[in-house]
C-alpha cells in the first residue's frame, strides 16, 4: 500500500520550539531520531504521539540538552539549546518520564526549596497552591511517596517557576483518575494565566484531546504527520459505503487510503483527503456512501501509525 | 450553565460549546442579561484549551447571542427571534445524517419520529446522562 502525502510542516507561523534535521543514534543501529523537523507554534498545545521507542522522550531531552544530537540544531524561544542550555532550561518546565529519586531523603518542602534555588522566577505562593490542589504535604518524605505522588511533585516543580514552555513526558503516568483530572485543571489554569507553549508526549491521546491544538505523530524518529488538530480531524475521515457485487475499488483513491476493512457488501475506508472529493470518487465507482465520520484524535493517530507500519 | 462535551462528536469542541449555550437559551435555563462564566472558569471546568472557549464566545458574540462589557464580563443578549428555528434545523440535520448512515429516507424518518413520539410520550433521553 502506498502511503498518502500527509502534512509535516508548520511553516509560516511563529514557532516556540524548533528542531532542524535532528538525528540521534544511541548505537550505530539504534536510531532514536532520524532527521526530525519538529515545529511547535508559540502558544500551542502540541501533543506528540508514537509507539514506544519512536523517539518522543529523546526529542524532549534534546530540547533540554540532556541529550546531544549527532546532527541538526534545536532551539526553544529562539535560543539554541546547545549554545545556551542553562538559559533554555530556565524557560522550561519539565515533567520527565521517570522521576528522579536521587533526593529521596528530602521532604516535599525540602525538595521544592532545592528546585527553587535554580529559578529566579520561582513563585512560592503558586507552589503552595499547587501542592494544596494536588493533595501534597510539605513535610512528607519524597521517598515515601507513591509513584503518583512523586509525579505530582514533578508537576509542581515544573509549573511553580511559571515557565513559558512546558515539556511533559507522559505526565499523567501513575496518576489515579482524580489526580489526572486535577492535573488537567491545573494545566488549563496555567494556560489561562500566561501564554504557554506545551509539548505533551503521551500514549494516551484522549487525555490531551480536549486541550491539544496541534499533533505530531512520530514513528522511528520521523514525523509521519505534523499539523493543526482541526486539519487532521477535517482531513482524515472514515467512510462507510455499500458496494455492488464484484466491486473493484475506487480508482484514484488508493494512494490516500490508510485503513480499509470489508465485511460482505460493506466497506470501511479511512482516507486522507477532501471529503467531497473522496465521496465523489467512491460514488463514481458504484459505491453508496452512508457515512463520512470524523475520527477521534486517538483513532486518527492509531490509523496513521498502523498505515505507517504497513507501508 | 451545564455544558456537555464529547470528543467523539462530529462537531469541533468550540461548536459544541456554542450549541450548548444556544440550547440553554431555548430551554430557558439561560435568560437575557444572565452572566456567562469567564473564559478561564469555563475552560477549567470543561478541561479544554482556553482558546477553545474564547473561540466559542467570539462566535456567539458575532451571532449576537451574547455581548461582553469591558471589565464586567460576558452576558446573554436579548433574544433574537429565529433562535428556536435555528436549533431545530441543527437537530434535524443531525438526525438526517444519522438516518443516511442506516439507509433511511427523510420521509421514513419523519414518520418514525411521530410514531415513536406517540408510543412514548415525553420519554426523556438518557443518552447524554453519564
Amino acid at each position: 500500500m502506498s502511503f498518502p502525502t500527509l502534512p509535516t510542516r508548520l511553516d509560516g507561523v511563529e514557532l516556540a520550539i524548533q528542531t532542524r534535521a535532528v538525528t540521534k543514534r544511541y548505537a550505530p543501529d539504534a536510531v532514536a531520531l532520524d532527521g526530525l523537523d519538529l515545529q511547535v507554534p508559540a502558544g500551542a498545545v502540541y501533543v506528540l504521539v508514537g509507539p514506544n521507542g519512536a523517539g518522543k522522550s529523546t526529542t524532549l531531552r534534546v530540547l533540554l540538552d540532556l541529550v546531544r544530537a549527532d546532527r541538526g540544531t534545536a532551539s526553544v524561544l529562539g535560543i539554541s539549546t546547545t549554545a545556551q542550555p542553562a538559559l533554555v532550561r530556565a524557560q522550561i518546565g519539565y515533567v520527565p518520564e521517570v522521576v528522579d529519586t536521587a533526593y529521596g531523603w528530602l521532604t516535599v518542602g525540602g525538595l521544592l526549596k532545592h528546585h527553587a534555588a535554580f529559578y529566579h522566577a520561582w513563585d512560592w505562593a503558586y507552589a503552595d497552591a499547587l501542592c494544596k490542589r494536588l493533595g501534597l504535604r510539605m513535610d512528607e518524605r519524597f521517598r515515601a511517596l507513591s509513584k503518583g505522588g512523586a509525579r505530582r511533585v514533578a508537576l509542581v516543580t515544573a509549573l511553580a517557576h511559571r515557565p513559558p514552555v512546558l515539556l511533559l513526558d507522559e505526565p499523567t503516568d501513575g496518576l489515579d483518575p482524580l489526580a489526572r483530572d486535577d492535573f488537567g485543571g491545573l494545566l488549563v489554569d496555567h494556560m489561562a494565566d500566561a501564554p504557554t507553549t506545551i509539548l505533551w508526549s503521551t500514549h494516551h491521546v484522549h487525555e490531551a484531546e480536549r486541550m491539544a491544538d496541534h499533533i505530531g505523530v512520530l514513528r522511528e524518529g520521523r514525523l509521519l504527520l505534523q499539523a493543526p488538530v482541526d486539519e487532521v480531524r477535517g482531513g482524515l475521515r472514515r467512510y462507510r459505503a455499500e458496494v455492488p457485487d464484484g466491486w473493484a475499488g475506487a480508482p484514484g483513491l488508493n494512494g490516500d487510503v490508510l485503513v480499509r476493512a470489508r465485511a460482505g457488501r460493506e466497506i470501511t475506508w479511512t482516507v486522507w483527503g477532501d471529503e467531497r472529493h473522496v465521496a465523489e470518487r467512491l460514488s463514481a465507482s458504484g459505491a453508496t456512501v452512508r457515512d463520512a465520520g470524523r475520527l477521534s484524535l486517538e483513532d486518527a493517530a492509531l490509523a496513521l501509525l498502523r498505515a505507517g507500519e504497513a507501508a | 450553565m451545564l455544558i456537555n462535551l464529547d470528543t467523539a462528536d462530529e462537531r469541533p469542541l468550540y461548536q459544541q460549546i456554542v450549541d450548548e449555550v444556544r440550547r440553554a437559551l431555548v430551554l430557558g435555563t439561560l435568560a437575557a442579561q444572565d452572566p456567562l462564566p469567564s473564559v478561564r472558569a469555563l475552560a477549567t471546568e470543561l478541561r479544554v484549551n482556553p482558546n477553545t472557549v474564547q473561540q466559542a464566545y467570539r462566535e456567539l458574540e458575532r451571532a449576537g447571542i451574547i455581548y461582553s462589557r469591558r471589565g464586567q464580563g460576558t452576558f446573554v443578549a436579548d433574544p433574537g427571534t429565529g433562535e428556536r428555528a435555528l436549533l431545530l434545523r441543527d437537530v434535524a440535520e443531525r438526525a438526517l445524517k444519522d438516518a443516511r448512515r442506516y439507509g433511511i429516507e427523510p420521509e421514513e424518518l419523519a414518520e418514525a419520529v411521530l410514531r415513536a413520539a406517540q408510543l412514548h410520550p415525553s420519554t426523556p433521553s438518557t443518552a447524554s446522562v453519564p
